[in-house]
């Protein structure tokens, strides 16, 4: 029996990478000692008022162009009213009615079929202070601290139709987003957070929403989790309610929160102490002229100018660390090389250490090398390979391995000669398929030089001394 | 002496301010236990700015603030318990501007809880007495201003503020002049809010000259607050004349109105006839439904503005126990006044999901059509005249018996011209019964200067 369908729709919270605060002037950056970065307004006391930083509104206009959506030109603020330790007011100052931009999409390559998620809306809201549960997770912690610090970064809220399919595409959606937002300058991964809410149900269960999942790879694996719970649930036959669910990343397990009887209620009333956002023709056209390559053309362009196969483009513009480090090492050496390089060795290595290329310290003098090394003889591809493994792992130039570990590439026929006399007295069963006519065992005896001499030898060169040896 | 002789006399150095401010400081004591128009008086805070008073336009001169304006250093309660011993670390702008141009604070004055009420009786701590009959109540809710006003004889102007009346009741009620201005006129940062889209700091004093003088002082646009306006500050004019001016008598106004007052009123509108205005008969057809559309858009603001008191960050505490929805529950079950708490639940079930279009959204709408009202009749005149309350100053017995509703249609004069955010002013006219009845002068956005000329002209 076929599985149910797999229904996932996102809420993603960007933190921007603003000098200053949503609606006062304190600094986005610096937030490590808890409640320094705060002043009477994000802080909430009785009398402050707000003030729009109106940096914001440029760069979350260049997301919604990126997004492609339509634009609304007069919006008020609204106040979303709960009660909450973190919430300095106990409201969130966002939009509601009348969000900035709405009925968007992203275009997202996956398993080599192009899909268009539909982006329902993108607002402008404040994030709430940061809540650190002291004693264990937020169901068993005893109390709790805050921290301000975060109360009043500016976040845009991202938010799609239900649209991906399943926990993998949501994962690659978030991928292509961050890529965006980087391109666009308007989101840094080192200093800010991004957060998403994932709705989830498979075709014959309620929803359920995971609230607050940080990261990338941790929405892919809770996602993971809630449609596994919800199969569970439809084969035993369970009632299924719509709930309010937490991911805890320590256990890879989500735990009810609340169950919703209803959609939960805000009480929305526009905020009477900011003056209605007007958003001009000509701020959106300024803002369009001025957007920088986007992912999309970027990997067009690839594809034109450096003739890469559309894989290649599509893996190096999911990260746009990766697509610059790639363009970087460009000034050296061949673009196609570069890119197998990239694509194929060094992802390995990062894909198996889960980490971003920024987190591995692999650098563009570093990388090119591997390039030098192999140009000037003094490695072999194969050995190569190794040292890209060894780069991620060790965090060691590939200049630092070939010194530390002795590493030399033989290929001189005086050097060879005595492993490959070794390698045909051990192997005569191989010899003998080799001069019946066998060419596979040719390439096994090679392999067999290879491996005695750590990979060192020039293949070129071993396979003319065993043939010449053979005769 | 008035606050401008006073000032004049003051910089030139006639007045020895150090002994003025030690005998008005006694006095303040003896009028505070007799009135209770103060929640606080500060006296030393005074004395301190003293040592080094800006010589500005209101140098040395005696200044009382509503309760609701946060002071620096200075306890400010909004007249709630939740807020008993909080002392906001700024002060408000208008605050901050008084002082800059050498205003001296002397204390805070008494309020309805957060402005809830239209005679000063929701108040914490004190309930301010009519200085004209002390079994009587000053209105509100900026009731201690006009009671202070209206009792010292000393040189001062008093800072109130009004979301629906609470300018206009105190001063019609004390039989002072109180002054509420285009909203955004003067920024509202550090006010206490009540209702943000309706809240407006003025002042109240004996004569509009004063009212004239401290207006200048606390206008203008503030970066800290986004809703005040940027138009300049004219230097308001302190001449008086109404030639030419054209008033409209709004007939809904008159209505419900009893004969005595209604006639202490019309006495005054001949009266200003008489010196070159003219007089036509207006109608503001959407009077009827600006009390709902009031209230329901105050309390809806209100509701949320209230929230952040919790007993977290600030002011009233308690032993932590519970989870924080039992705690926050047990400080504002403490905290909060019945007017408070009954404005908080009406408040909040008017913006839930199901009741916000026909309560919250609707009364958005409304608000526009009476603002286009208010627009239309501008067109035809200067100033729209009539009563500034319904009644003259209630004894406390009497409001006792008021429901919540009759309660609030003591507001049915001054809650249309409060949702249109116009300027609007009450000068005392007459006595009904001994008590003071006010006329009650309104203009079109930012013509501040037409009201101060009409009332210098009638009352000086």
């Amino acid at each position: 029996m076929a599985e149910p369908k797999t229904i996932i729709g996102l809420e993603t919270h960007v933190q921007l990478n603003t000098n200053t605060k949503l609606f006062c002037n304190c600094p986005t950056t610096g937030l490590d000692k808890p409640n320094t970065r705060v002043c009477d307004v994000c802080l909430g006391f009785p009398g402050t008022k707000p003030r729009f930083n109106r940096m914001v509104l440029e760069k979350a206009v260049a997301v919604a162009l990126a997004l492609n959506c339509k634009f609304n030109k007069l919006m008020p603020w609204a106040r979303k009213s709960y009660f909450y330790p973190d919430m300095s007011k106990n409201y969130q100052i966002t939009q509601y009615d009348v969000p900035l931009a709405y009925n968007g999409y992203l275009m997202l390559d996956f398993e080599g079929r192009k899909k268009r998620i539909r982006i329902r809306r993108v607002h402008i809201e404040e994030d709430p202070a940061r809540i650190i549960h002291v004693g264990g997770s937020i169901m068993k912690a005893d109390y709790v601290q805050v921290d301000y610090n975060r109360s009043g970064i500016p976040l845009i809220e991202v938010v799609t139709e239900p649209d991906l399919s399943s926990p993998a595409e949501a994962r690659a959606y978030l991928n292509k987003l961050i890529s965006i937002l980087e391109h666009l300058g308007v989101y840094d991964a080192a200093n800010f957070v991004l957060r998403s809410d994932g709705n989830v149900n498979v075709a014959g269960t309620k929803r359920a929403e995971v609230k607050n999942i940080s990261g990338v790879k941790t929405v892919e694996k809770a996602m993971a989790y809630e449609v596994t719970r919800h199969r569970n649930l439809l084969r035993r036959g369970a009632a299924l309610k719509q709930e309010t669910r937490h991911y805890n990343p320590k256990t890879g397990l989500t735990h009810s929160l609340r169950v919703k009887e209803t959609e939960e209620e805000y009480g929305y009333i526009i905020d009477p102490d900011l003056s209605w956002i007007k958003l001009s023709n000509e701020l959106i056209s300024r803002v369009r002229k001025s957007l920088p390559e986007l992912p999309d053309e970027r990997a067009k362009r690839f594809i034109k100018d450096y003739k890469l196969n559309v894989e290649q483009a599509g893996t190096l513009i999911n990260d746009k660390s990766l697509a610059d480090f790639f363009e970087e090492c460009l000034k050296k050496h061949n673009p196609l090389l570069i890119a197998k390089w990239i694509v194929t060795e060094l992802m390995k290595s990062l894909n198996y250490h889960s980490i971003s290329l920024r987190e591995s310290g692999v650098t563009v003098k570093g990388f090119l090398e591997l390039f030098s090394l192999m140009d000037d003889g003094i490695i072999t591809s194969r050995m190569a390979k190794e040292l890209v493994k060894d780069y991620v792992d060790l965090k060691k130039t590939p200049k630092q391995l070939v010194r530390a570990k002795g590493l030399k590439r033989i290929s001189r026929a005086e050097d060879l000669l005595s492993t490959i006399k070794k390698v045909i007295k051990n192997n005569s069963s191989a010899v003998r398929d080799y001069k019946s006519g066998q060419g596979r065992a040719l390439h096994f005896l090679i392999g067999q030089v290879m491996k005695e001499t750590g990979g060192q030898a020039e293949p070129g060169k071993v396979r003319e001394l065993i043939k010449k040896s053979l005769k | 002496m008035n606050a401008v002789e006073f000032i004049s006399k003051a910089r030139r150095g006639e007045i020895d301010l150090k002994r003025f401010y030690r005998q008005l400081f006694s006095k303040l004591h003896d009028i505070n236990d007799k009135y209770e128009c103060f929640i606080t008086i500060c006296r030393d805070e005074a004395l301190k700015q003293l040592k080094n008073l800006p010589r500005g336009r209101l140098y040395g001169l005696p200044v009382s603030v509503k309760d609701a304006l946060c002071t620096k250093g200075i306890k400010t309660t909004a007249g709630s318990r939740i807020l008993g011993d909080y002392t906001p670390p700024f002060d408000s702008t208008a605050v901050a501007r008084i002082k800059a141009e050498g205003g001296v604070i002397i204390g805070k004055t008494c309020m309805d809880e957060f402005g809830f009420g239209g005679f000063s009786t929701n108040c914490a701590y004190k309930v301010p007495k009519n200085p004209h009959d002390l079994e009587r109540s000053c209105g509100g809710s900026s009731g201690g201003a006009g009671c202070i006003t209206s009792v010292l004889d000393e040189p001062h102007i008093a800072i109130g503020e009004s979301t629906g009346g609470s300018i206009t009741s105190p001063a019609s009620f004390c039989g002072v002049c109180g002054f509420t201005p285009t909203y955004g006129r003067v920024s509202r940062y550090g006010l206490i809010d009540y209702a943000n889209s309706l809240d407006k700091i003025g002042p109240m004093a004996k004569t509009v000259r004063e009212i004239a003088l401290m207006l200048k002082v606390i206008s203008g646009h503030d970066l800290k607050d986004q809703t005040s306006r940027m138009e300049k500050v004219p230097d308001y004019a302190r001449t008086g004349s109404v030639k030419g001016l054209r008033i409209g008598i709004p007939r809904e106004y008159f209505k419900d109105v009893p004969d005595d007052i209604s006639n202490t009123v019309w006495k005054a509108v001949k009266e200003l006839e008489s010196m070159g205005a003219r007089v036509k008969n207006v109608s503001l057809k959407t009077t009827k439904y600006s009390l709902p559309a009031y209230y329901v858009t105050a309390m809806c603001e209100a509701s949320t503005n209230l929230a952040r008191l919790c007993g977290m960050r600030y002011s009233l505490e308690a032993p932590l126990k519970g989870n924080f929805n039992e705690y926050f529950s047990k400080i504002r079950s403490k905290g909060f006044g019945q007017e408070a708490k009954r404005r908080i639940i009406l408040g909040t079930y008017a913006r839930m999901s199901g009741y916000r279009d026909k309560y919250y959204l609707q009364a958005l709408k409304v608000r526009t059509l009476i603002i286009r009202d208010f627009k239309q009749a501008f067109k035809t005149c200067d100033l729209l005249a009539a009563p500034s309350m319904p009644v003259i100053a209630p004894r406390f017995d009497e409001i006792e018996k008021l429901s919540p509703l009759e309660n609030y249609l003591m507001d049915i004069l001054t809650v249309a011209p409060n949702l249109a955010g116009i300027p609007m002013l009450s000068v005392p006219c007459g006595k009904v019964n001994g008590l003071p009845v006010g006329l009650h002068l309104m203009a079109d956005h930012l013509e501040e200067q037409k009201l101060i000329n009409a009332g210098v002209a009638y009352h000086g």
